[in-house]
């Protein structure tokens, strides 16, 4: 692969040789940079004494030239100087260079979530397949880039697996019979307190009450015989019903149950499924799960606190769930044949290479060649004649049909074609293929011309909250808020459904904004947040009802608004008791100005010797003091240490606790670990590269507001990478800036941005 | 040698299938002719590394005066050489813990996220074939994804197992529904057949890079028709019973967990399940020694405070116990007529010198091995950790003279 890119771009040279053979570049770089960069030196290992041609065949070492002159970043402080002239010479042969340069875009394979939804569409089937296959690699933050997409013999085992499992079960020979179990508090079972044998959960009279939440133990499961501990197991795949009579316990606020799969007595690998909302007063709920043979099912109670150690038997007093009665019944089947059944084989007796003919459209939405055809048909032809079913035929060509290189990769050409744009599309704002509508849009043309109509119907859909989900689960790594849990002796108040609320927040604004045309700007400072009861409680805002997330005016003087005040984005960037200042810094670059900072190749990290030092900003300066660390710190630092104030869980802090263990004591009937807290000042003041001085919240947000235009520029190129499902460069820039100028037509617009980004020449654009 | 009806049964289906077929030798199965003991690799690695002050020995040379953690393998002090300083140049530091995926190659590429062929896989390749699996890599832990650090001759990544549960059911678990597996055995094989033609057809309507990612998928797919044909082979052959049971494993101390893998690791090298296997340490699990918090992470950073390092070592400690544990074990079972620590060669290895410092250089390896002459300690600074892989390589049979980065090759049994 190197070595056609690099033939490409060498031919690209030497047939550009007049325009580009800029005696001024050599020149430039051997005055100004090759002494570090050279025969003697080379920081970053990095040398640019090559000759043009090899220079310029580097595609990412120009970029970084480019963004280093522009940022002043080099040549570095201490040393000598170029004219500004000079440098803007330079940036200007260099831009051109990189503009000419073709954007590389390797061919895309479905991501997990784009399997699951696509098999959604197609057949109707609502079920998670993510954890049958591999996590997708992650480049950049997104899962959607071509070049990190790697194949495999294990990947490929994957699919091959993954197809005959949902094959088999969209296509049984046999009706599944659907059947009944009912489960009173005799057969409930919860945990005791483990570490003492007392305390927990416990019958009483008719129900079953659920106390607490302790990680990975509290779970609610039930057995079919009351009294074995054997739990409940489902027979077969397929979607279940469940009825739960439920009710909270000494709580006047809604509460919320949680589902998950894996067993109850030995939680190591828990998956949460579902969360259901409790409103208060609610007497249960009834909902439908699509399950699979062997599956667990178990109830958390979130809202509860993680209780203590007490060894005492005592009545529990706090919140609590009463579990009275389960009803479970499946696998339902509303219609025989069923509905995927019917896609699949409209027809009761399908030839051969009609079925095949049928199944790739279905699956491709493009007709095979007659060449790739036969393949598939020959696999139906033998089952044929072997005299298997036509049930068991389709089988077999569907699993082909899901294994093979058409369904998994989509494959695009340079000048997207009307389907290909359709896809393009439809993975962007759906993450599936599109519907009937889109593709009748793209083959009459009328996508190609004006892609407005189609976009406002997509955006409008319910499938666009999957774009809205996904996209802002990668970009403001929404799944790892919870990573760290809090360290319940340091953060008492704060529990699980706070934090998952905090996991929301930005979801919710990126979806408010969508929804209602507002400005991008509100990512950086706005005048209100979206909160729900618990956020708005938790940020001491006035009452929200419920758990679904309103706009929320700010009252006069709250600091909050804005991504970078969000609880979910400072709890994301520390430790389960401690902030961290690079990597708050870092996040602001990397995911609003959209910044590509890595360590350079060389760096040798030593062994930072923190003894004596008290602060964090004392531990964190001592790096500093490396000047090739300083090149990012200057810029990352200042960011992060303006957030000081605000602890690992996002609250206010007027001074650092500094948390210490002290050794177990046992005294009688409890043992407690104890906690000494020491408060430390914070010093948060900092200036950045360019002088500005940031030292809290308020200056930080002003800060970044000054650099409005580049940070919406940096979404803007967020939004684009996961469009294209590639990195964006130098070479996007002029498209990022009529997205840019687009938008700022109407008021800044995410919405518009998005349209804008979906209308450029560039998206339909391998 | 006689052939079993259940072989000849295979053979006729195949000839049927018309397809051909690489069918292990079939002499060396199940039984192991005397005086040629098969030789086996067992590959450990701790992305954490240890506290190298406390294992590495000042001077080189005998064991004289064994530092604590080092202390912990004195039963084997006879049959281990142990080096440091060794390094990967080609590993760069940075980028967190990922560069622990190139441990086992001395190579780490982050752009491509291919990287070239790692030693135990090197060794698989040279004494996997008779094997119900040519090698087994067990994972750091559950969703540890970036714990890759087996790669195969294409520079792919190598399936690597995350749960104990899940390896003792591959090694020992029964299927007894074979002749429907058999089906579906020769199903996937069709299936596999018209993909890989699909994937031919397609390519030549890509361009340069499309096409080399579709060459990834073909590469992928015929590693996945060799492996189909594997279990194909031994889906008619009874899986060996052991008499070990797994406990209800809930992660709760380094005992629990690295123990059950090394026991793991020792059975399917005992049964003959396969002859190479690769152990990691987890690292990313909240270990929970009795009377010790905090997670295992989270201590290794321990910026050289005197409590921190107390617990780190405690772990440490604990940890190579049960590894010591393990060597004792192979030593005492026999295999045909050698102890299997006599047939295998054990590696012990580290991603990173400290993890403290996060640098992927100054690494300590520990190789056991009974048939080496003299024992002791080397310190072997700025050397790339591929010359004591070559070393090893050779000694299973390999006849190139380079592995990574390596510039010669380590004598591992002098």
């Amino acid at each position: 692969m190197m070595h056609w890119r690099w033939t490409t771009a060498l031919l690209f040279f030497v047939l550009s040789w007049g325009l580009l053979a800029e005696p001024k570049l050599e020149k430039f770089f051997a005055q100004n940079c090759v002494k570090c960069h050279g025969p003697e030196k080379q920081k970053g290992k990095v040398r640019l004494d090559k000759p043009l041609d090899v220079l310029f065949a580097e595609e990412e070492l120009l970029e970084t030239i480019a963004n280093v002159l522009e940022t002043g970043d080099m040549p570095p402080e201490k040393a000598p100087q170029p004219k500004d002239e000079a440098v803007a010479d330079v940036l200007q042969i260099l831009e051109k260079r990189i503009l000419a340069q073709h954007q590389d875009n390797p061919l895309k394979r479905l991501t997990r979530d784009e399997y699951t939804h696509t098999l959604h569409d197609l057949f109707g089937v609502n079920f998670d397949f993510s954890g049958l296959l591999p996590p997708d690699q992650v480049e950049h933050g997104f899962d959607k880039f071509g070049e990190s997409h790697l194949m495999s013999p294990h990947q490929v085992m994957a699919y091959l697996k993954t197809a005959r499992f949902v094959t088999e079960r969209l296509l049984p020979d046999n009706k599944p019979e659907t059947r009944h179990w009912d489960f009173n508090a005799s057969h409930f079972h919860g945990s005791k307190n483990f570490a003492t044998g007392g305390g927990g959960d416990y019958r009483d009279g008719d129900d079953y009450v659920l106390t607490g939440f302790r990680p990975y133990r509290s779970n609610l499961h039930f057995s079919i015989d009351p009294e074995s501990h054997d739990q409940f197991v489902i027979p077969a795949f397929g979607v279940y019903r469940l009825e739960v009579k439920a009710h909270s316990g000494k709580s006047n606020e809604g509460e919320v149950i949680g589902i998950n799969l894996g067993d109850g007595r030995h939680p190591t690998n828990f998956q949460m499924i579902r969360r259901i909302p409790m409103p208060h007063g609610s007497k249960g709920f009834t909902l439908q799960l699509t399950l699979k043979a062997g599956d667990q099912l178990a109830f958390t109670f979130d809202s509860a606190r993680v209780p203590g150690r007490s060894l005492a038997k005592k009545p529990h007093n706090g919140p609590a769930m009463r579990f009275s009665h389960m009803k479970v019944t499946g696998p339902l089947v509303e219609k025989w044949p069923t509905h995927a059944m019917q896609v699949i084989l409209p027809k009761p007796d399908m030839k051969p290479g009609e079925l095949v003919d049928h199944l790739a459209l279905l699956l491709t939405q493009r007709p095979l060649t007659m060449e790739d055809r036969a393949a598939f048909v020959e696999i139906a032809t033998r089952r044929k004649k072997a005299g298997a079913s036509v049930i068991a035929i389709a089988r077999s060509v569907l699993i082909a049909l899901l294994t093979s290189p058409h369904f998994i990769y989509k494959a695009e050409s340079p000048e997207l074609t009307d389907v290909e744009l359709a896809h393009r599309l439809s993975f962007f704002l759906w993450n599936s293929v599109p519907d009937t509508s889109l593709l009748n849009a793209a083959r009459s043309g009328a996508l190609g011309k004006d892609p407005s109509a189609q976009v406002e119907r997509m955006l409008k859909d319910p499938k666009a909250g999957r774009f809205i989900d996904d996209f802002t689960r990668q970009w403001l790594q929404r799944d790892k808020v919870d990573d760290f849990g809090p360290d319940v002796r340091v953060f008492k108040n704060v529990r699980r459904m706070t934090v998952d609320s905090m996991g929301r927040e930005g979801r919710e604004l990126f979806r408010h904004l969508l929804e209602r045309s507002l400005s991008m700007e509100h990512f950086i400072d706005s005048d209100f947040v979206m909160a729900n009861d618990r956020l708005a409680r938790f940020y001491g805002l006035p009452a929200v009802k419920g758990d679904a997330f309103v706009p929320v005016k700010l009252p006069k003087g709250s600091e909050r608004g804005g991504l970078v005040a969000q609880a979910g984005f400072l709890k994301l960037t520390s430790t389960d008791f401690a902030t961290s200042p690079i990597h708050r810094g870092s996040w602001i670059l990397k995911n609003l100005y959209n910044e590509n900072i890595e360590p350079p190749a060389d760096v040798v990290i030593k062994e930072p010797d923190i003894r004596g030092t008290t602060t964090i900003r004392e531990a964190i300066l001592k790096h500093q003091e490396l000047e090739s660390c300083a090149r990012c710190h200057s810029k990352i630092d200042p960011l992060g240490f303006a957030l000081e104030f605000y602890d690992p869980v996002g609250r206010k802090r007027p001074e650092y606790r500094h948390v210490e263990e002290l050794p177990v004591q046992r005294d009688g009937t409890t043992f407690t670990k104890k906690i000494k807290f020491t408060k430390v000042p914070i010093e948060s003041a900092m200036k950045l590269p360019d002088g500005r001085e940031v030292r809290d919240l308020p200056t930080l947000k002003a800060a970044l507001m000054a650099d409005k235009e580049r940070i919406l520029k940096g979404i803007i190129g967020k939004l684009i990478s996961y469009a294209h499902g590639r990195e964006v460069t130098r070479a996007d820039r002029p498209y990022i800036d009529a997205v840019f100028k687009s938008a700022a037509k109407q008021n800044d617009s995410l919405r518009a941005a998005i349209h804008a980004i979906i209308a450029h020449p560039e998206f339909g654009r391998k | 040698m006689g052939l079993t009806s259940g072989i000849m049964k295979r053979r006729t289906f195949l000839k049927g299938a018309g397809i051909a077929l690489l069918l292990p030798r079939l002499e060396s199965l199940g039984q192991v002719v005397a005086g040629e003991s098969p030789r086996r690799l067992l590959t450990v690695v701790n992305h954490l590394s240890f506290y190298q002050p406390e294992l590495i020995p000042k001077t080189d040379g005998a064991f004289k005066n064994p530092p604590p953690l080092l202390g912990e393998l004195s039963n084997h002090f006879k049959q281990l050489k142990v080096f440091s300083g060794l390094d990967n140049p080609a590993v760069q530091n940075g980028f967190g813990h990922t560069p622990c995926v190139g441990i086992l190659s001395g190579y780490f590429n982050k752009l491509q996220r291919k990287n070239r062929i790692s030693i135990d896989q090197a060794v698989a390749d040279l004494i996997g074939e008779d094997t119900r699996f040519k090698s087994l890599v067990f994972q750091a832990g559950e969703n540890l994804n970036f714990s890759q650090i087996s790669w195969d001759k294409h520079g792919l990544p190598v399936k690597q197992i995350d749960s104990p549960r899940k390896i003792f059911n591959l090694l020992f678990q029964v299927n007894e529904n074979e002749k429907a597996q058999q089906q579906v055995l020769a199903e996937d094989r069709s299936i596999l057949d018209a993909v890989s033609a699909q994937a031919k057809s397609m390519e030549k309507r890509l361009n340069a890079t499309d096409r080399a990612k579709m060459d990834e998928y073909l590469t992928s797919v015929r590693e996945v028709e060799k492996t189909v044909k594997r279990r194909a082979y031994w889906a008619d052959r009874s899986k060996p019973q052991v008499d070990y049971e797994i406990e209800n494993f809930d992660r709760k101390s380094v005992d629990d967990y690295v123990g059950t893998l090394m026991d793991l690791a020792v059975l399917a090298l005992q049964t003959d399940s396969t002859r190479a296997v690769t152990v990691q340490v987890p690292f990313w699990e909240g270990f929970k020694e009795p009377g010790l918090t905090g997670n295992y992470h989270d201590l290794s950073h321990h910026g050289q405070k005197p409590d921190k390092l107390k617990k780190l070592l405690k772990l440490e400690h604990a940890i190579l116990k049960r590894i010591n544990a393990s060597l004792n074990t192979m030593k005492e079972r026999t295999v045909g007529n050698s102890s299997l620590f006599d047939q295998t060669t054990t590696l012990i290895t580290a991603s990173m010198g400290s993890a403290n410092s996060h640098n992927f250089d100054d690494l300590p390896a520990l190789v056991f091995d009974s048939r080496m002459k003299s024992s002791g300690y080397w310190r072997r600074k700025d050397t790339p950790m591929s010359n004591l892989y070559l070393g090893l390589l050779q000694q299973f049979g390999a006849e190139g003279d380079r592995f990574g980065e390596s510039t010669r090759a380590f004598d591992l049994l002098a």
